[in-house]
């Protein structure tokens, strides 16, 4: 192998160009920050939704023209599964710093690097779907969760933050430690660590690649939360600061799934009969898990966690199928996901910032308290549950057709018996919020940048469910990559 | 020109309605009532009109509109109804029309009460309606959770029920909101009924999806419309089996075939009286069209198989259900269990699988939404008064409410089969239908038939005549035409349509004799099919 000589004449900068905004951006928020105390925390956060609100445009216009390329010696890739993945990080970004700004207008310290912490890691992720190599792989993964570390951590004086981010850490560290074990076998059997080399050579099945198909598995699959790498999650969900449970429960999430498909569907394609089987045993054990755990659950934060883990189980169903319809299936469903998930955090957001408390039972009665706020938790909560004519019904019903296609099933029971589990817990709360008078009936206002975050969401959810046929042709352009993986 | 639009106008009424009353306030009865009664009645007018201009002379599926939906899925939004849709979409409509009117004076959150209304009545015509599997999938799993509601919020709960909330576990919290709480099978709280009814019917729904998706994906077609599945599509025999027994085990639940009947007297016990009515009238016959409309239409091989076993099924249905329904004191209990009995009529008829057994079937569809409206209806309007629904401490109550009572027996007969109703028609259509294919079976039904009678009486008797229990002289008849109103339209349809069936029939004809034939042709089908083999096998022999 030649050594790669990497010189500026041959950096494509028109493909890194949002990211290299991006760091201005970020760079920008931290020096106005310090520079001047007197600016108001919310203008700082109203800037940065603006900035990042150009960079999406400019993202956009990539994909009318169909910009794209490899660059920095096959490191950086910028292709249209990139480009969606990307946008979808800066929109959730986006919104996620809409749902904050009352959030941090009750913290104490820090207010600034908050909103410079989240376009970090949103600049990680970005990153991290544009990997091109393992060893993208690797930094991008540890660059993305490098901001989340002290976001988890960011409520200072509360011991279940630290415990929260002492966890995260430390599970980081091991998943980060078993990626890195992966991709050196895998370079010790390839020779290689450029995924396409790695798919030109249509490796054979050896012992080594093998395991370290499955380190690197095992490592994304602590990212993802799934079962049964999923311990870190509940506590850490829970100890966080709502806002940063809401960014972490979906966008890094979704990243890591942008990644995971180009691993897995593009790099390793040809490996489909040994990895099909570990996802399939996976998602079933993350859905059924997470579902029949959920039922136990007193708090809100907690009960969002375990059905977390069980929709990461259901967005393996179309990891699994492995096929152009799976990879569809799991960029509509992430959509789906994030309006859903997105919502229910924003409800317990505001209703945290009031109370102060975040379990079950406290939201007893909301539909007399704030009856838009109670209607918001129903449509998120039957979304996420699969009820039509919401969004996480085509997304449940999408993601189970691919499997279908692909005659998996045993996988595709499993996940559907589930969806009936998942009804039980999320209908509990629907009834606590709808018939159970509450204790105190005093209403809840509601803060001008938390009501434009919810009615985002619900906006998003009947539409992706009403009219989803924009968001089905983006995935299904979106993934054009995989087009040659034949159906069965 | 409206011809065009009018199954649209009849599906999205109810829908914009409820998107109308999202942003009225709950304090603003009057307009909150006006716009429900408003959207509902376009419903209704349109549905009268769909059901004289179908034009049963062409047959087929007719007033179809075609919207693509997605391409890249082959999902296409597509509405038409044929002989046995109309009735049904009738039926819906009145039935939602009825309830606004039942649900007049709730006091408690009307506006969601009838959002959820609206929404509920909405859904079951899109299932109606839908010649696209998926839509009718979507429009059957968004009917599930109006009820679920409708139940949690504004029901009751039922005979047997323990107030549990002074119990506390271990960990400080109320019993009541355990697992173990709403599913114990002994405290039938509304939430143990609501949670019940859920999960029996996202269950069948689920399992019926699998079957979908299984045609969908093996027919080699890429879309989910009806009609293109059934002429082009390439199913194997064995896959047609697959899929039959699958989406009938998904949507036979709902229509409380034996032994996944027991949500259903429970789910209408608990649930508000214009819940009842909808659920028992026409979402329960979701579950008897869906298995016409899927199983039947596209699957005719496969229904020859497994039907003998359904024709097996629907007696214990009628049996069982008569005898329990006669050992029931409540009277919403004894409605439900008459209504699991019914349904074992309608499976006969499909199971006999002729002409007229099949046209008596779907005849009993309407005929049976009209009585069990009325019934369930009347229910509540005696249960709001007295509070009770326990038979033993009603009684007399025909010195107080004379008109309620007319009503009640009205709906009575009609309901056990007394010529001049619809049930009547009906039922002797399945019987002689039945009696060419399931002689012994028709036997049984016809027993079930005086049990029906007999329970019937029973509670009629102790309900209204003898004397007037004392506790239950404040009792008020309906009065005014808002009270009146649905029990009038319901015994006019029960009265008129049973004394002059000519114009249902013949339109349900025609949407009987196309899936006849189809069953027809695919049994010879089959015997060809079966043929070479066997002499390949006589070939082998000799």
């Amino acid at each position: 192998m030649t050594p790669a000589v990497l010189s500026l004449a041959d950096l494509n900068l028109t493909l890194i160009a949002p990211e290299l905004w991006m760091t201005l951006l970020a760079c920008t928020v931290l020096v106005v920050d310090f520079a001047f105390p007197k600016i108001p925390k919310p203008q700082i956060a109203y800037a940065s939704m603006v900035g990042m609100a150009l960079i999406t445009l400019l993202l956009g216009s990539y994909a009318m023209n169909g910009t794209g390329g490899i660059s920095f010696g096959s490191m950086f890739i910028l292709d249209p599964l990139a480009i969606f993945f990307k946008i979808f990080i800066l929109l959730s970004t986006i919104l996620m710093t809409l749902a904050s700004i009352d959030y941090l207008e009750k913290a104490s310290y820090f207010r600034g690097e908050y909103y410079f912490l989240l376009i970090f890691s949103a600049l990680g992720m970005m990153f991290m779907v544009s990997a091109n190599d393992f060893l993208s792989l690797f930094i991008t993964l540890e660059f993305s969760t490098f901001g989340f570390y002290i976001l988890v951590a960011y409520l200072r004086d509360d011991l279940k933050s630290n415990e929260a981010a002492i966890k995260f850490f430390i599970l980081g560290a091991l998943s980060a430690g078993l990626i890195t074990y992966g991709v050196s076998l895998i370079y010790g059997s390839t020779g290689t660590v450029l995924f396409e080399e790695i798919a030109q050579k249509h490796p054979e099945t050896s012992i080594g690649l093998l395991m370290g198909l499955l380190f690197i598995f095992i490592g994304i699959g602590y990212k993802l939360g799934a079962a049964p790498f999923h311990t870190w999650v509940p506590d850490v969900y829970q100890g966080a600061p709502t806002t940063v449970t809401a960014y972490l429960s979906i966008v890094p999430k979704a990243a890591t799934f942008g990644l995971f498909l180009r691993v897995a569907f593009g790099t390793f394609i040809g490996l489909k009969a040994d990895w099909q089987w570990m996802l399939v045993w996976i998602s079933i054990l993350s859905m059924t898990y997470g579902n029949i755990t959920a039922i136990a659950q007193k708090n809100m934060k907690r009960l969002l966690a375990y059905s977390g883990i069980a929709q990461i189980g259901t967005l393996l169903i179309g990891m699994a199928a492995g096929s152009k319809m799976g990879s569809e299936s799991i960029l509509f469903y992430i959509l789906t996901y994030l309006f859903a998930n997105m919502g229910a955090f924003i409800v317990v957001i505001i209703f945290s910032n009031l109370t102060q408390k975040d379990d079950i039972e406290d939201f007893a009665g909301l539909n007399r308290r704030s009856p838009l706020m109670a209607f918001a938790m129903l449509v998120f909560l039957l979304s996420l549950a699969g009820v039509p004519p919401l969004a996480g019904f085509i997304g449940k019903v999408y993601v189970i057709a691919a499997a279908v296609h692909q005659d998996l099933i045993l996988l595709v029971a499993v996940g559907l018996i589930n969806m009936v589990i998942s009804f039980y817990y999320y209908l509990i709360v629907v009834k606590k919020i709808y018939s159970v008078e509450p204790k105190d009936s005093t209403p809840i206002p509601i803060s001008l940048p938390l009501k434009i975050a919810l009615y985002v969401s619900i906006a998003g959810v009947l539409l992706l469910g009403i009219w989803p046929k924009p968001f089905i042709n983006a995935s299904v352009a979106a993934t054009a990559v995989f087009s040659d993986l034949v159906l069965k | 020109m409206i011809d065009d639009y009018l199954l649209s106008i009849i599906l999205f009424a109810p829908f914009v309605g409820a998107t109308l009353l999202f942003f009225v306030s709950n304090q603003q009865r009057d307009l909150v009532k006006g716009i429900t009664v408003a959207f509902s009645a376009i419903s209704l007018l349109f549905s009268i009109y769909l059901l004289y201009h179908f034009d049963t002379a062409k047959g087929g599926f007719q007033f179809v509109q075609e919207r693509v939906w997605s391409e890249a899925l082959g999902i296409s939004f597509i509405l038409g109804v044929d002989g046995i849709g109309t009735p049904m979409v009738l039926a819906s409509a009145l039935l939602m029309f009825c309830g606004v009117f039942v649900s007049w004076h709730i006091a408690d959150r009307q506006k969601e009460f009838y959002i959820n209304l609206l929404v509920l009545g909405s859904a079951t015509m899109g299932v109606y309606m839908s010649l696209d599997l998926f839509f009718l999938f979507f429009f059957y799993e968004l009917s599930v959770i109006p009820m679920y509601l409708f139940i949690a919020i504004w029901g009751r709960h039922t005979k047997g029920y323990k107030d549990m909330s002074g119990y506390v576990t271990m960990g400080g919290d109320s019993k009541r909101d355990s697992p173990a709480f709403i599913l114990n099978f002994n405290k039938n709280s509304k939430e143990y009924a609501a949670m019940k009814l859920t999960l029996y019917l996202s269950l069948g729904a689920v399992i019926a999806l699998l079957g979908i998706l299984l045609v969908y994906v093996n027919s080699g077609l890429n879309t989910f419309n009806i009609i293109a599945i059934a002429e082009q599509g390439a199913l194997t025999l064995g896959m047609k089996e697959a899929a039959f027994l699958l989406i009938f085990i998904g949507f036979a639940p709902i229509a409380a075939i034996f032994p996944f009947h027991s949500w259903s007297p429970v789910g209408y016990a608990a649930a508000p009286p214009a819940a009842s009515m909808m659920h028992a009238g026409v979402l329960k016959k979701l579950g008897h069209f869906t298995i016409i409309r899927i199983c039947f239409y596209l699957f005719p091989e496969a229904t020859v198989v497994w039907m003998p076993w359904v024709a097996v099924l629907c007696i214990i249905n009628i049996l069982y259900g008569g005898l329990v329904a006669f050992l029931q004191k409540d009277t919403k209990f004894v409605i439900g269990y008459s209504s699991v009995g019914h349904m074992g009529y309608i499976f006969l008829g499909l199971a006999s699988l002729n002409m007229i057994s099949l046209t008596g079937a779907v005849f009993f569809l309407f005929a049976d939404a009209m009585a069990m409206g009325l019934l369930f209806a009347l229910a509540g309007y005696i249960y709001n008064q007295s509070k009770t629904m326990d038979i033993p401490s009603l009684g007399g109550l025909v010195h107080r409410m004379p008109f309620v009572t007319f009503c009640f027996v009205v709906g009575a007969a009609a309901s056990f089969g007394l010529p001049g109703g619809m049930n009547f028609v009906g039922e002797i259509m399945v019987f002689m239908g039945a009696w060419e294919v399931y002689p012994i079976q028709t036997i049984l039904a016809a027993l079930g038939v005086t049990i029906t009678w007999a329970y019937y009486f029973r509670m009629t008797r102790a309900m209204f005549f003898g004397d007037l229990n004392p506790a239950m002289a404040h009792l008020k008849d309906a009065r005014g035409m808002i009270d009146r109103l649905p029990f009038v339209l319901l015994m006019f349809f029960i009265l008129f349509f049973g004394i002059f069936p000519g114009k249902f029939i013949t339109v349900i004809e025609k949407g009987i004799s196309p899936i006849l034939m189809r069953i027809e042709t695919g049994i010879s089908a089959t015997a060809v099919a079966k043929q070479p083999g066997l002499k390949a096998k006589a070939g082998g022999d000799s």
